[in-house]
């Protein structure tokens, strides 16, 4: 079991490095910041704050010298915003885009579990068909569409809710709805699909036998066999979700670290496109992780092995 | 269907008690921009963002009223006494947000915090505006001499957007907390709050020395998005947004509670062209690709009718623009002629170049009419950053000219957009990679050295008879800034793109 943890925890420090290798290669590839933020200076001037910047060393020797101070938790300071650490500007504004993505996973799954056991076990009825419907539906949409549909609709048209911002309660219903529609149709169908698989099985047919009442039976002994597919895509889903709350920040005007990161794209501020990304993989990765130990604990299996 | 029921009735609560898109209340003013500056220090950004937050937080020691006319603010009057020394006359009794009262001393510190003398490297990204300024002295209480370090025609529209802040509260409270939570001007409002990527909140200063502006709450907040920014104004979740596209104008005017209002800009949009290479190193070849097109009809069709044609790059509100210089007419047949006295008499192919996103339609229509005539054009969009950063510092290689515009960073002088555009001197921006016109840059030099205005105006005139016939560009059109506005609120788009919001009132 712990030789189990200790592959998973090697896993975990590959990726990051492989995560920051290719962000710190695109960024580099991508162009001169010095000119973005002086465009009129004359070549003098630009080289003296590319030596600020550490701009001029090698760039193996900048990789080396980022992964360095990455460990420690220093990402540098941010070449837009004067003087203020890249960490610190990120870290500000996690617990926004956090709360957006846990909001949405919760949505996505307060939706998707009732409803698929629901098709499951009513497969091919109205009901079934109409949750495949909107699945196939809400899986083509892409999420930037969504949201501005949703303002267009409940905002403009019924102005019932905010058109964007972070200010108020109401202001977060449309940006989790826009995340959720966008999550929960996957969950949909993968808990409906193992319930299925599960529930022709014997002991679930035993369990019914035995006289337990079915509720009991979907609920207790069919959804904790078919709840290990689903943990996994959940994890999974949970860095998809951070990767659509970039766009959803964006859209919806959201004070978060996706927003942060894109801005920071657009003026090639190194440091902290660098420290959200590396934050974003750290969390990613570390819900997998939990994944995999939750696993331990729901499939004894894997601990025999 | 029971099963339904609960959820439902769960969501229709949720939405009856959700406060809605909600109007503003009647004494606040609530702009959106796409973005905010990374500080409120007007002096330690250069951002368009920043700027339209500082102006209305800041007074500079001139104005420019809605005609663009200098007016007196933190100075009541202002004279050359020689070549190199201007005299200004302070404003007596000007409060600070803090209770200070405005000093000969905040002046100078001020203009020293920039221009930072005796260092070699200087923090502030507006250091190169005032470069030339080189001694500020105290004369009296109310007078100070700028003394410049070579004539320096330009003294006076930099000085628009130089904001006076207060010497004693920055050294007391020091630069990060100034440019965060401790932001002190003299304008029509003070600071209260700001909520990164949300809103900056602003509220009238009863102090200011305008009187007190109409709207007692100011907010500007960070919307990048430009659909919701559209979305927002619709539901009186703002009252102003900017860049208002000629696609989006018309239902935003026909809205019912919405106007738009567009002024013509100094943003003047060109296609400058390789002159170190073949087909453009010849003279009738450029002057063909002017002929070839016909810019009253990008104009109407692709503009909205909100561009004025231009017969160089000098736009006709900046110092120096000389109207008897007439465009080049569209005339396609002409410019096949010229094409073929070049030596192209069955055409030649071209490749050019842009990263102006906004504006796509127009620069396909330009290759297109150039194709027309028999200038082959290969269009290349690019996206605007880093590639193209790179591709016009590789010397702009590999192309025969790039499609974009120059705003004069809002100067209204010839000078902002000739040594840009035209000049070759290697520090120089994009002409220093196409433009080789004889005898060109020895008249911008000569141009920007004197005060003597009228001897300006002479040089600026030659030079745009100069251009006009060695045609180092495809000369367009200058663009309209349009702003939509709520109907609660009486305001105009000007000439500088600023939003400066003291003129802001009311509507009954």
């Amino acid at each position: 079991m712990s030789a189990f943890l200790v592959r998973r925890l090697v896993r975990l420090a590959v990726v990051i490095t492989g995560v920051s290798l290719v962000t710190f290669a695109i960024l580099h590839a991508s162009g001169d910041p010095v000119s973005l933020i002086m465009p009129e200076a004359p070549e003098a001037d630009r080289a003296v704050l590319r030596r600020t910047l550490g701009l001029h060393d090698p760039l193996p020797v900048q990789f080396a010298r980022f992964v360095g101070n990455a460990v420690t938790g220093n990402f540098g300071k941010s070449f837009f915003h004067h003087g203020q650490s890249a960490s610190a500007l990120v870290l500000e504004r996690m617990p926004t885009t956090l709360m957006l993505t846990v909001f949405s996973m919760g949505v996505a799954l307060a939706i998707a579990l009732p409803v698929g056991i629901y098709s499951a076990v009513r497969r091919g009825r109205a009901v079934d068909q109409l949750a495949t419907g909107t699945v196939f539906l809400g899986q083509s949409m892409p999420v930037f569409w969504t949201g501005i549909m949703l303002i267009l609709l409940f905002s403009v048209q019924w102005r019932l809710l905010p058109v964007s911002g972070w200010e108020s309660w109401a202001a977060v219903i449309l940006p989790t709805a826009t995340l959720s529609t966008f999550t929960a149709p996957l969950l949909l169908r993968i808990v409906r699909s193992s319930m299925l698989d599960v529930i022709g099985l014997d002991y679930v047919r035993t369990a019914r036998a035995k006289g337990v009442s079915e509720w009991l039976v979907i609920c207790r002994h069919a959804l904790k066999n078919a709840a290990l597919p689903l943990v996994t895509v959940t994890g999974l889903q949970f860095g998809l979700l951070l990767g659509g709350a970039v766009i959803t920040e964006t859209v919806f005007a959201v004070p978060g670290v996706g927003r942060l990161i894109v801005g920071a794209i657009r003026q090639l501020d190194f440091p902290v496109v660098q420290a959200g990304v590396f934050m974003l993989a750290m969390i990613v990765v570390s819900v997998n992780f939990l994944v995999d130990v939750l696993y331990l604990y729901l499939n004894p299996q894997i601990r025999v092995r | 269907m029971r099963h339904w029921s609960l959820p439902l009735l769960a969501l229709a609560l949720l939405l009856a008690l959700a406060p809605g898109a909600d109007a503003q209340p009647k004494d606040t003013l609530t702009v959106a921009l796409i973005s905010h500056a990374p500080t409120l220090d007007p002096h330690m950004h250069f951002e368009r963002v920043g700027i339209l937050v500082n102006i209305n937080m800041f007074d500079s020691l001139l104005h420019k009223n809605a005609r663009l006319e200098y007016e007196p603010s933190l100075a009541t009057s202002w004279k050359a006494l020689n070549d190199t020394t201007w005299e200004f006359k302070l404003r007596k009794g000007v409060k600070f947000h803090n209770g200070d009262t405005l000093t000969a001393e905040d002046v100078k510190f001020s203009i020293e915090r920039v221009t930072e003398p005796g260092k070699e490297k200087k923090k502030s990204p507006q250091y190169g505006n005032v470069r030339a300024i080189k001694d500020v002295r105290i004369v009296d209480a109310d007078t100070i001499h700028l003394v410049t370090d070579k004539p320096f025609p330009l003294l006076l529209e930099r000085l628009v957007f130089f904001p006076i802040v207060p010497k004693k509260h920055l050294e007391k409270v020091g630069d990060d907390a100034f440019g965060t939570t401790a932001a002190v001007g003299t304008g029509p409002w003070k600071f209260v709050e700001w909520k990164r990527d949300q809103y900056i909140r602003l509220e009238a200063f009863d102090g200011h020395w305008r009187g007190k502006p109409a709207f007692k709450h100011l907010v500007i907040r960070a919307i990048p998005e430009v659909a919701t920014q559209i979305a927002e104004i619709k539901t009186g979740g703002v009252d102003l947004i900017r860049n208002v596209s000629a696609d989006i104008a018309p239902e935003l005017k026909a809205h019912a509670q919405t106007y738009v209002s567009s002024a013509p800009i100094l943003r003047v949009h060109y296609v400058e062209l390789d002159m170190r290479s073949a087909p453009f190193d010849k003279k009738l070849v450029r002057q063909a690709a002017n002929l070839a097109i016909d810019k009253q009809a990008i104009i109407q069709r692709l503009m909205g009718g909100l561009g004025r044609q231009v017969a160089t790059v000098v736009q006709p509100p900046a110092f120096g623009h000389d109207p008897e210089v007439q465009p080049f007419p569209f005339d396609p047949k002409k410019a096949k002629e010229l094409l073929a006295q070049a030596g192209y008499p069955s055409g030649v192919d071209i490749t050019l170049h842009s990263a102006f996103v906004e504006f796509r339609p127009v620069f396909e229509a330009l290759t297109q009419m150039l194709t027309e005539v028999g200038i082959r054009t290969n269009a290349r969009m690019w996206d605007p950053g880093p590639a193209w950063n790179k591709f016009l510092q590789a010397e702009g290689k590999a192309t025969n000219g790039a499609y974009g515009s120059w705003g004069n960073y809002s100067v209204f002088d010839a000078d902002a957009v000739l040594h840009p555009l035209f000049h070759t001197e290697p520090g120089g921006w994009i002409g220093k990679h196409y433009t080789r016109v004889e005898g060109l840059d020895k008249l911008i030099d000569e141009g920007r050295s004197t005060l003597n205005q009228a001897a300006r105006k002479r040089t600026y005139s030659q030079i745009q008879k100069l251009i006009r016939e060695e045609a180092p560009a495809i000369y367009l059109f200058t663009q309209y800034d349009t702003l939509a506005i709520s109907k609660r609120v009486e305001y105009a788009a000007r000439g500088d793109e600023w939003l400066w919001l003291f003129d802001a009132k009311p509507k009954r």
